[in-house]
């Protein structure tokens, strides 16, 4: 049966954010037939209602947790309550992202903090916390979804530019530590997504001439790539960056 | 249904250096996702081996020999594709090897035009060959694979790194020119898998060799590749091009320390 490489049967994902994407991202694991628990401060219920229908129909479960995975206490929450619905924890996709962009002179110090705070220290509370639970059973799979800004620079963007650069510099270093135990890190750089149909207006939204592909990307063009590297198919994937962005660093 | 994405249903594909090694790999994984396929290679034997495999997953399939350093052998090989199945969707340039490994001063000229011909003009034979076809039909997928070798070099490493090197940048630059034609094309680079294109007993002593040098600590295995190429040939790539894809057991992330070497240093 096609596809079945692909399948994450058996396998319990954490899915730590609460956005569009974070949502998105736990659909398609449990359309690949993992259990999932999608774990964010702001969960939008309405979206969080269409992925756990999304995922009846492959009669797995999408458990919602209300909590703030970017301090220690809710990254442990969120490890918490997998254990305790699932019994284990398999995969860990961060997608938490604080886009953020001011002229590098005027960025006060509590700015500097909460994006780092966001972007990259959650990653560490996460990645830390479901780590040890890895470590103990010898296999897993992190993924990090950063931006194409981890790799390349934007005007007055540098402290994003800087918390996802340390993401994938975490993700590198990370892969190498826990190769042995076969845990597999890798990061996933998304170019412009946008969830909504294109329309006219943005047709016109000057980034688009810039985009060799000449749209923005859906945040369901990452699913499967998020399935491929959750599965055993990526067994000998880690360490590295995939990009989806429709052609943009191929420029860069 | 995300698994449908993989679906590879009604494609033909054609892979090259298909009868042996990661070619043949990729050639059986696109058959179970459902495409035709067409190997090629320099010797038949092999060739026909894989033919009769995909034909026994249910799927059409061709052998045809070919040496894609030669244009005039690429451009009939694709033209015989076509007129068979009708089309071409995907295209994998797999063809390639190793070329001597000596000091610069003991190359000659023939063996440094051999070496790139092999590593890179084969693959821009290919890719000019199913350019038109793929360009009037507003759609197409190419795959190189390159080889962690087109990253980094290594010592009286010239031929091979320069070729694949090369593969990698035309990779980039195709896909920037079909970006808007729906032509997709990226790179598979693939690091120390327990096949080689010769097989032979010490070639496949040195690979397992390397095995404490890879941080997951083993080569890859052969089938592995198969499923990174049905990603990138298949819708669930949709929005992904002109980008290489790396598989290689972590082998490039470490730089030049040590596979797990870290010492603890308290601030």
């Amino acid at each position: 049966m096609i596809g079945d490489e692909f399948s994450l049967k058996g396998k319990v994902g954490i899915v730590a954010g609460d956005s569009g994407l974070a949502c998105s991202v736990a659909e398609a694991l449990a359309e690949a037939d993992a259990e999932v628990i999608l774990a964010g401060r702001g969960l939008n219920a309405r979206e969080v209602q269409d992925v756990q229908a999304a995922a009846r129909r492959m009669g797995r479960r999408v458990v919602a947790v209300r909590t703030n995975i970017a301090q220690p206490r809710g990254a442990q929450a969120m490890v918490d309550k997998a254990l305790a619905e699932f019994g284990r924890i398999d995969i860990l996709v961060n997608t938490v992202d604080l886009p953020f962009g001011k002229p590098l002179v005027e960025v006060t110090n509590d700015e500097w903090r909460r994006v780092f705070d966001a972007n990259l220290t959650a990653v560490f509370y996460c990645c830390r916390a479901v780590g040890q639970h890895l470590l103990q059973q010898k296999s897993g799979r992190i993924i990090n979804i950063v931006s194409g800004l981890a790799v390349r620079g934007m005007s007055n963007w540098t402290a994003y530019c800087a918390s996802k650069g340390g993401v994938l510099q975490l993700t590198r270093a990370l892969a190498l530590e826990w190769a042995r135990a076969n845990i597999r890190v890798n990061a996933i750089g998304t170019g412009w997504l946008s969830a909504e149909e294109v329309s006219e207006e943005a047709e016109k939204d000057p980034l688009i001439r810039y985009i060799p592909m000449r749209r923005k990307g859906k945040p369901s063009e990452l699913g499967g790539l998020v399935v491929y590297l959750a599965s055993d198919a990526s067994d000998y994937v880690t360490g590295h960056l995939y990009v989806v962005d429709g052609g943009v660093l191929a420029h860069a | 249904m995300i698994l449908e994405q993989f679906s590879l249903e009604v494609k033909t594909a054609i892979i090259t250096g298909g009868g042996s090694g990661l070619g043949r790999e990729i050639a059986l994984a696109m058959a179970r996702a459902g495409a035709d396929v067409a190997v090629t290679a320099r010797h038949l034997e092999r060739l026909e081996e894989t033919a009769a495999e995909v034909r026994k997953l249910g799927k059409k399939s061709l052998a045809l020999s070919t040496d894609v350093t030669r244009s005039d052998q690429v451009n009939r090989m694709v033209e015989r594709v076509i007129s068979e199945f009708g089309k071409v969707d995907i295209m994998v340039n797999n063809a390639g090897s190793g070329a001597p490994r000596k000091p610069i001063w003991e190359i000659s000229d023939q063996e440094w035009r051999e070496g790139i011909d092999t590593n890179l003009t084969g693959a821009f034979y290919c890719c000019r060959a199913v350019s038109r076809h793929m360009v009037e039909r507003q759609q197409g997928n190419i795959i190189n694979v390159a080889s962690g070798y087109g990253l980094r070099g290594d010592r009286n490493l010239f031929m091979y790194s320069c070729g694949k090197a090369g593969t990698i940048l035309l990779t980039r630059s195709l896909a920037l020119t079909w970006a808007r034609d729906g032509i997709r094309v990226n790179s598979i680079v693939p690091g120390w898998f327990a096949t080689m294109p010769r097989m032979d007993p010490e070639v496949q002593r040195f690979i397992a060799s390397r095995a404490p040098f890879i941080p997951v600590g083993r080569p890859g295995h052969p089938e592995e590749i198969g499923p990174l190429a049905v990603y990138l040939a298949s819708d669930a790539s949709s929005y992904v091009t002109g980008q290489i894809f790396l598989t290689d057991g972590g082998g490039l992330v470490g730089g030049f320390a040590p596979t797990h070497y870290g010492p603890i240093v308290p601030i």
